[in-house]
């Protein structure tokens, strides 16, 4: 299991022994902190998903964001009161959630609810359809409780056409309130995220309050929502650059923008130039470097490359980490998309993007070129062991390429990298025997 | 292990009664606000500090009867478990619960007192997307691998596999693979040893391991180990105890842990542990919990420290469950 909130990372140990006057206000926090939860238990169980329960949730999760309870409890609350109505997407996900519980899979709430736009008037009879002229900003006083008078005139049967006026102002005054009511939750997870910036569970939640967005808006309504969302993955990751909880909601964001639910197209150049300008920032970033090596068959694919343009893109990918290694051949992340580049050579049937129009030949001398490059490198570095490293299994690439045994000088080679490796990285000793071994040197 | 290990100095052995009284103190500490707040890991914490006790040789330092107890008492009508009584089903805590009952052999309980097997299978099998093959945590829906794991982890522990798509979920884990050989918590996303460690020994339960580029990955997770012994869960990152054992137990099942220096981890590991109250932190001088002592002390087993009882790099768990369980 992948880190978990509740362990203790970077915090230095102290003396376990409390004071009288810390062990007083430790117990009246927990008395405050389970008079809190008493009370949200209460609701529960009496199947109360109110607004007062909803506000009972907020005190809560400010103490303790990681108590996953109490969102699935917000998410009760806002489905059983705040959102104007049902929506098709969680009915949906109900209905199939003995094969398919992900409401936050979008594509199963839209594909489930393509009549299920705004512009469509709520259902007759729904208990929270066309609440007109009620502004929702769940939590505030005043909040709608989650029944409602059953006189509105919205959840009157359409008899005419001039009900249908009606029930498209109470369908645009739901849509209203939905909007107001996401982004209000939006608002509300920002400082916690801020605080607890690897909490699973506000992750989940803020985008499962997303996937909502798509299910209860007009497409260029939650369009706006979600454009919004990637400036708040640029400044989680301008906080912490390699924050994977920020890469992987930054990818499922663009995904949500480029889909067709949201009315979108490719913003793959885009995203490219992001990991640019990431990279630029700070060389040592792999993960901008790994979404760099995800992105560029789709680029090019997209931009309609033929094999001359992807032949010219290899070499300005090379030039580029190159120039990164001569300033930082001790930098793990530019080897690691190094070779990256490399196996686009050697194995171009498994990644054809760059290479798949360069004869073996070609591939081969790419190759050499950069082996003869590396060398260059120990001029300046000679007690780098990524350097010998790369040296050792490129010259096996380049046999592999060219399908043959290394030469004698090249044999002479790998035997003293490899003296090198020893000397310089004891720590992986039992790796040098293995290849020591396998390549019979 | 080793011969000069032994003679490391006295704070670098291992604490082993101080570690048995920390994990009996944690259920005690009623009177702290932490208590409070991690009430939504306490089902996985009982299997941390189980699990814990029974690789330090204490399988009864904690009462038997009262576990089950409190394990059947997180159970829903929906068969899956939640961290405590009055916590939502999710599948960490359902995971959790049944390697508990595996360890004290209560399968039998499960079945007379609680829902029965069956419903805890069904319950899993409901959280997986039929489409891709992952799993969801619960029913609100974040995928990640790391509920691929615990569903086969758990599943497998009850005779239960055949309920989910198993090929689907295998060409899940295939999907997350990079270049690097490792793997990422979905299709697309970076390597990360956690990750790593959730589709290895998923792939190894289902018996695909011949999907893992076992050299390359190899490469990686041996480049985690950096100065000071530790091992770091991504590049440029720093060491941590618990990224030790991902690392370290992925390692052990493509068959490479000697590709890393096994006396500096430990020695690291030891550094780690608090030797007068008990307990391991991630990093030396830090706080110590229970997340980071199971892991240190899996760790260790895997390396083959004196009197700890083996571990299984598959299911963190006493290799005397896992045998008993599965029949091997
Ligand atoms: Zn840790």
């Amino acid at each position: 299991m992948a880190d978990q909130g509740g362990s203790q990372h970077g915090i230095a140990r102290t003396s376990r022994v409390r004071s009288e006057e810390q062990k007083q206000r430790d117990l009246q926090r927990i008395q405050k902190y389970r008079e809190l939860e008493d009370q949200v238990r209460s609701h529960v169980s009496r199947a109360d998903y109110s607004p007062q329960l909803f506000q009972l949730t907020s005190k809560l999760l400010r103490l303790n964001p990681e108590y996953y309870t109490l969102w699935n409890v917000r998410r009760r609350c806002l489905i059983s009161g705040l959102f104007s109505r049902p929506s098709a997407g969680s009915s949906c996900s109900t209905a199939c959630s003995s094969t398919f519980p992900t409401a936050t899979t979008t594509q199963s709430s839209t594909s489930c609810s393509s009549s299920s736009s705004a512009t469509t008037p709520p259902a007759p009879g729904s208990p929270t359809a066309g609440r007109s002229g009620t502004t929702a900003e769940p939590g505030a006083a005043g909040a709608p409780s989650g029944t409602f008078a059953s006189d509105d005139p919205a959840q009157a049967p359409a008899a005419d056409s001039t009900d249908s006026a009606t029930a498209a102002a109470a369908a645009a005054a739901a849509e209203q309130q939905d909007l107001a009511t996401i982004q209000s939750e939006l608002s509300f997870t920002i400082p916690l995220l801020l605080e607890s910036p690897k909490c699973y569970w506000i992750w989940s939640y803020r985008q499962w309050i997303l996937a909502q967005a798509i299910a209860r808006l007009r497409p260029h309504v939650a369009r706006q929502v979600w454009e919004a969302e990637l400036g708040l993955a640029s400044k989680m990751l301008g906080k912490d650059r390699r924050n994977f909880h920020a890469w992987g909601y930054r990818r499922h964001v663009v995904t949500q923008l480029e889909s067709a639910a949201l009315r979108g197209a490719s913003m793959v150049e885009a995203e490219f130039e992001y990991t640019y300008r990431m990279i630029q920032t700070d060389l040592s970033n792999f993960s901008a470097w790994h979404s760099r090596s995800k992105l560029i068959p789709r680029l090019l694919d997209e931009r309609g490359a033929d094999d001359a343009a992807r032949r010219a893109f290899l070499d300005k990918e090379l030039n580029q980490i190159r120039e990164a290694l001569n300033v930082g051949p001790e930098d793990q992340s530019l080897w690691y998309y190094h070779q990256f580049l490399m196996l686009n050579l050697v194995d171009p049937d498994k990644h054809p993007a760059m290479t798949r129009g360069i004869a073996a030949g070609d591939r081969a001398a790419y190759l050499a070129r950069e082996i003869d490059e590396i060398k260059e490198l120990l001029e300046d570095y000679p007690d780098v062991k990524l350097i010998y490293e790369a040296l050792f299994e490129y010259t096996l690439y380049l046999c592999q390429l060219e399908d043959r045994q290394p030469t004698a000088d090249e044999r002479a080679d790998l035997a003293a990298w490899l003296a090198k490796l020893k000397e310089l990285d004891p720590m992986r000793n039992g790796r040098w025997a293995d290849l020591e071994r396998e390549c019979g040197l | 292990m080793s011969e000069n290990f032994k003679q490391l100095p006295e704070e670098l052995q291992l604490a082993t009664s101080a570690h048995v009284k920390y994990i009996q103190s944690l259920d005690t500490r009623k009177d702290e606000y932490d208590y409070w707040l991690t009430e939504h890991l306490r089902l996985n914490g009982l299997y941390w500090g189980l699990t814990s006790l029974h690789l330090l040789g204490h399988p009864d330092a904690l009462p038997r009867a009262e576990t089950i107890d409190f394990v059947l008492s997180c159970q829903h009508e929906s068969g899956g478990f939640g961290a405590a009584p009055g916590h939502d089903a999710h599948m960490l805590s359902t995971v959790s619960a049944v390697q508990i009952l595996a360890m004290v052999d209560a399968f039998d309980e499960l079945e007379s007192r609680g829902k029965g097997k069956a419903q805890v299978g069904k319950y899993i099998a409901s959280l997986q997307n039929r489409q891709t093959g992952t799993f969801a945590g619960d029913e609100w829906g974040e995928e990640d691998t790391r509920f691929l794991y615990g569903a086969f982890n758990a599943l497998s522990l009850l005779g239960l596999l055949h309920l989910v798509d198993v090929d689907k979920a295998v060409n899940h884990i295939a999907a997350c693979a990079n270049f690097d050989g490792g793997y990422g918590v979905s299709p697309g996303a970076e390597s990360h040893a956690g990750q790593i460690f959730t589709c290895v020994a998923a792939l190894t339960i289902a018996g695909r391991q011949d999907l893992v580029d076992k050299e390359r990955l190899g490469r990686w997770l041996s480049e985690r180990q950096i100065a000071g012994g530790g091992l770091n869960g991504r590049p440029e990152k720093k060491e941590d105890v618990c990224y030790s054992w991902w690392v370290l137990s992925s390692l052990e099942m493509i068959g490479k842990t000697h590709w890393i220096d096994k006396d500096q981890l430990i020695a690291f590991i030891l550094r780690c542990q608090d030797p007068e109250r008990g307990g391991i932190s991630d990093r030396p001088g830090d706080m110590v919990d229970v997340w980071h002592t199971v892991f240190g002390l899996a760790g260790l087993s895997l390396l083959r420290y004196p009197g700890l009882e083996p571990v299984d790099e598959v299911y963190c768990m006493p290799k005397s469950t896992t045998a008993r369980v599965l029949g091997r």
